[in-house]
């Protein structure tokens, strides 16, 4: 077995045999991380309706399904709606607190159970019934933390109250945000990330960061277009007026 | 690939597969399919050309420091408690993931499309030591189970039809179904399903890993990539130490060209970011996360004549736009990457030998450079790859001999003039319908494949003459 030090010393070497092809630096970093991301939210703060009509084209031509309503008050009634269009009898969803809403009261009132995940309560047993949980719901509902216009895109952090299965295993896979989470770019994604990673571990809760284009999708036989082929089949977003 | 198709020389591989009429029409299908979709996306994009520039700078710019960028890869995905391992060999790496699976007493793993796993041939190796990989990709599942290899980089089982596809799996998943994509697909998520919740490891490539961050990245359409880092308990990440990238900020301009030029999205469905195994608060996600830096051969061309070839995202642009690849399909190529790039990409990893002939496969057209989102000079490469097999006497001596007799003639206006006087006598018997066929002795082989024209009535220096 090679190890670190042999192995990069053969790297170091090879390298130092050469200048390289032409005179090239990587992409120009934000000086102050934090302070561009603060600026990013500034000005989009004031630009986000154009975002907003740009994201629901660019999510509709990924084939996701998209909503309005006025305030948090709605969204479970919302939910309800989806809930009730694919026959479903059981929501998983995030953690309430990390959603801001609480879905529960108002659907289980009209027959459909919800299961939430908890921050705080991650052990095996909780795992295990989580996984089981979600893989048997047919909707799972979670937040946004950033949703990008450009194309489409729902970026979900994972972490406490925000398990990776709820956006991956349901057949539905329903997003509810509000306008501070729109972003125009891939640039100024590339913003937030570098600000998200200046302490990631007080930033981020979890180790990983799905950006999610529409539904699960394949072309592998015969080129033709099929969805839902592990993850959802559909992906609905939720979008709060109400700041 | 298996040993006996390698046998098997490359112009028989290729009429092969152009006596294939089904493989004729798939390919053409498909690759204008992904010529046309990748067109129209980049052409309602403005800053493509400038962030394919800036994409092909950073990867020059990260090469030129490389040893830096790993060790500080490395240094953060330890911080995060994750494992890194050194692979210098394909060997190495290979025995990396069967200790693991040995230690930790892995019966099966799921995977998620990796050229780079292919490249070392795990699933044999998997199998070898009782431990069952199973493909998730649905390209790859149905190669998987019909025992083949992939013959596209990002579509690997373009060459197989639904009828094939439901035979397949009616046989191997016990059942009856039709021939649906739509039923097909159906029935490929119920049995993976199945596997990713009981698999103990999860084996992915990276199509970038952040050093600034320690963040393997991964980017599917289907969501079996985050699945397999999901799901089962370990997670190994495999990749080409070229997959390294300084930071966030160079992610977004690789994301914002990489699907794109594959498959004509503006973003592949999913973008996975992973940064180490999961944190002490979450639910989900493996408790062991390792991360296996793959040399196989690569670090012997940072100063050399393949350089360039590092840069490579395995986006597939240049196989569908190349006529050879166009033609023949991947698995003529007989190794794990094929088209333009991948003869380049073998060579580097199997030596120049391993080329010696397709490093001729291709008609240095330049489409394939003029398609690459980091504009690799293909072309460039091959052409410099075709002088080392001439002076490392790799080429077979017949085509040496003719090659340097042609310079002679090339060399001498004398020598070029009378060639050209004896060869309109000499031609004469082998013309048929204005070509030169059927050459005699070693000439043949040319002309068994391709036609000459013939040399001209009258040469331009005699019509220059008589016109001055």
């Amino acid at each position: 077995m090679t190890g670190r030090a042999e192995f990069i010393e053969r790297i170091r070497r090879e390298v130092s045999k050469t200048p390289g092809l032409f005179g090239a630096s990587s992409a120009p970093r934000p000086a102050d991380a934090a302070t561009a991301a603060e600026t990013v939210r500034r000005e989009l703060a004031e630009r986000w309706p154009g975002a907003l009509e740009r994201f629901r084209v660019e999510f509709e031509r990924v084939a996701g399904v998209f909503h309005r309503v006025p305030d948090l008050a709605a969204v479970p009634a919302a939910l309800g709606a989806i809930a009730r269009e694919y026959d479903a009898t059981s929501l998983v969803t995030w953690d309430p607190a990390v959603l801001g809403f609480d879905a529960a009261p108002a659907l289980t009132r009209g027959g459909i159970e919800v299961v939430a995940a908890r921050a705080g309560a991650e052990d095996e047993a909780a795992r295990l019934r989580h996984r089981e949980q979600a893989a048997r719901a047919r909707v799972g509902v979670t937040g946004a933390d950033f949703v990008l216009a450009e194309t489409g895109t729902l970026i979900l952090l994972s972490g406490s109250g925000r398990p990776r299965s709820t956006s991956l295993l349901p057949d539905v896979h329903v997003a509810v945000f509000g306008r501070d989470r729109l972003l125009e770019t891939l640039e100024q994604v590339g913003i937030m990330l570098e600000a998200l990673h200046v302490d990631p571990d007080r930033a981020m809760s979890g180790a990983t960061i799905n950006f999610i284009t529409g539904p699960s999708r394949t072309a592998d036989i015969e080129l033709t277009l099929t969805r839902g082929v592990h993850g959802p089949k559909e992906v609905h977003a939720v979008f709060v007026e109400a700041p | 690939m298996s040993d006996a198709l390698l046998r098997t020389p490359f112009p028989e591989r290729a009429g092969a597969a152009l006596q294939d009429r089904f493989l004729q029409e798939a390919l053409r299908i498909a690759t204008t399919k992904f010529i046309d979709l990748r067109k129209e996306s980049f052409a309602g994009f403005p800053q493509g050309e400038a962030l394919r520039d800036r994409a092909r700078e950073i990867k020059e710019a990260t090469l030129q420091h490389l040893d830096v960028h790993l060790e500080r890869l490395a240094d953060n995905v330890e911080r995060v408690g994750g494992h890194v391992h050194w692979a210098t060999t394909a060997e190495e790496a290979r025995e990396m993931v069967l200790r693991l699976c040995r230690d930790r007493g892995v019966r099966m793993a799921v995977k998620s499309k990796s050229m780079a796993t292919e490249e070392i041939d795990l699933n044999e190796a998997l199998e070898h030591a009782g431990v069952t990989p199973v493909e998730t990709d649905l390209g790859e599942y149905i190669i998987q189970l019909a025992h083949e290899k992939p013959s596209h980089i990002i579509a690997p089982a373009i060459h197989k039809t639904k009828g094939q596809v439901a035979e397949l799996f009616s046989r191997e998943l016990k059942g009856s179904f039709e021939a649906d994509p739509e039923i097909l697909t159906a029935v490929a998520r119920k049995a993976l399903r199945e596997k990713f919740l009981q698999a103990d490891m999860g084996i992915t490539g990276a199509n970038f890993a952040v050093a600034d961050t320690g963040t393997v990245v991964l980017v599917t359409n289907e969501g079996n990539g985050r699945m397999v880092t999901s799901l089962p308990r370990i997670h190994v990440a495999l990749m080409g130490v070229e997959k390294v990238i300084p930071s966030m900020t160079d992610l977004v301009v690789f994301l914002a060209i990489l699907a794109r030029s594959a498959t004509g999205q503006k973003l592949s469905t999913y973008t996975t970011l992973v940064r180490g195994p999961r944190r002490a608060g979450e639910l989900e996600g493996p408790e062991e996360f390792h991360l296996i830096l793959l040399d196989n051969g690569r670090a012997r061309q940072i100063a050399s004549t393949l350089r360039e070839a590092l840069y490579c995202l395995r986006c597939g642009a240049c196989l569908n736009v190349c006529p050879v690849y166009r033609q023949i399909g991947g698995h003529a190529y007989g190794y794990t990457y094929p088209g333009p790039i991948g003869i380049l990409l073998t060579a580097m990893l199997k030596g120049n030998e391993s080329v010696r002939e397709l490093a001729h496969a291709s008609s240095l057209c330049g489409a394939c450079k003029d398609v690459c989102p980091v504009r690799i000079d293909i072309p460039r490469m091959l052409v410099e790859l075709r002088e080392h097999l001439d002076r490392e006497k790799i080429a077979p001596w017949t085509e040496r001999v003719v090659f340097r007799a042609l310079r002679r003639l090339l060399l001498s206006p004398t020598a070029y003039r009378l060639s050209a006087t004896v060869g309109r006598w000499v031609q004469r018997p082998f013309i048929r319908h204005g070509r030169l066929r059927g050459l005699p002795l070693v000439l043949g082989k040319w002309t068994r494949t391709r036609d000459l024209p013939p040399v001209a009535a009258r040469t331009f220096r005699e019509r220059w003459k008589e016109l001055s």
